[in-house]
């Protein structure tokens, strides 16, 4: 017998947050190192995923390096000191991380045998993560939109994204987003984040120049009036710091330019 | 004569499409974004200038102190152009610090 379209949807939901949390579990059950009570994590799995993703489409910035980043997800999140490692029954690999909180990750089978995790030794809920791709000698106010392109396409595969609308279906296509073909879209809403608040973010091609409406900066917050109710989104301590770009518009070729304008 | 050219008018009447009447403009709302950017000073305008003068904007008010206020204007259905916005940037003393019309 077949079952009504939104009666099937409910069910794949239900059948996705049993089988995520018994994922979960399964997870928490591998962790023996923790510095804190119930750390921030990432499967390490998951990162070596995103790496050789960057390998894959090295094409879109030719000349970059990966590195990962650790951002604050609170106002009050102290991220000097920072100490990170690769957590399994086994062992515990520490990684260095930079004064700007990037690092890097090697590969090692008995990590990914033993399903690791990457855990810094911050509580949950205090800090998100994002792939960092730079090329090198654009000025700090510069970014290319090449390397944007493949930060996103890692950070999907890599699952650094932590963003829950509150709504259900909305979770539920935060759920099916979890993917990094979302990074295709037209306007996806990947959130990058500036060094300091943003003013204004301008594209630029040679003689074409675009800058972004203000629904693409702040997280969209413009068109949002409960914007600082949403306490899921992981930009919450760096709304004016906070941007989207049109990532899958084709028009734009991956060496545009995208020039950030700071508020001060 | 004049039976024909009454039932022109009457015809042209009925043709005409009645002119709804104008909506007053809701909070954010202006009429002319690149109008309201000229008539804002920088370094001088303070918030309450430009609420009395602009009215209601969609605010975004930052931990930092400074505040995105955003002006749209009111789209137009039969142009299907895309209608401007008007962005000011406060400095956390509620001075108007920078616009940008887009």
């Amino acid at each position: 017998m077949a079952l009504p379209y939104w009666t099937g949807m409910k069910l794949l939901a239900i059948f996705s947050l049993l089988v995520c949390l018994r994922t979960a579990f399964a997870a928490d059950d591998a962790v023996v190192v923790t510095a804190v009570r119930d750390p921030v994590k990432k499967s390490y799995k998951k990162m070596i995923d995103g790496a050789a993703l960057f390998e894959e489409r090295k094409h879109l910035a030719p000349d970059a390096a990966l590195r990962f980043k650790l951002i604050p997800r609170q106002a009050d999140t102290r991220m000097e000191g920072v100490e990170l490692e690769v957590a399994a029954d086994s062992i515990a690999i520490p990684l260095k991380v930079a004064p700007d909180q990037t690092f890097t990750i090697e590969r090692n089978r008995t990590a990914l045998k033993e399903n690791a995790q990457v855990m810094p030794n911050r509580k949950v809920g205090t800090m998100t993560w994002r792939a960092d791709v730079r090329t090198p000698g654009l000025p700090p106010n510069v970014r290319r939109l090449g390397d944007l392109r493949l930060e996103c396409a890692v950070g999907m595969k890599a699952g650094l994204i932590s963003n829950y609308p509150a709504g259900f279906w909305g979770w539920l296509d935060g759920l099916i987003a979890q993917n990094e073909s979302y990074c295709h879209r037209a306007a996806p809403r990947y959130l990058f984040f500036a060094e300091r608040p943003i003013w204004s973010v301008t594209l630029v091609d040679g003689g074409r120049r675009e800058v972004l409406p203000v629904d693409m900066l702040y997280g969209g917050a413009s068109r949002d009036p409960d914007w600082q109710k949403d306490r899921h989104c992981d930009c919450s301590a760096l709304f004016d710091r906070a941007y989207f770009v049109p990532l899958g518009d084709s028009s734009w070729p991956n060496d545009t330019r995208v020039e950030i304008e700071y508020m001060s | 004569m004049r039976t024909l050219v009454a039932c022109a008018l009457l015809a042209g009447c009925a043709l005409t499409e009645p002119i709804p009447p104008e909506r007053p403009l809701g909070p954010g709302e202006i009429a002319s974004a690149r109008q309201a950017d000229n008539a804002l000073e920088l370094g001088k305008s303070t918030k309450a200038d430009v609420k009395a003068l602009l009215g209601e904007a969609t605010a975004l008010t930052f931990a930092t102190g400074y505040e995105v206020w955003v002006y749209r204007e009111r789209p137009d259905p039969k142009t299907q152009t895309p209608s401007l916005e008007l962005v000011l940037l406060f400095e956390p003393a509620g001075i108007l610090a920078k616009t940008r019309v887009r």
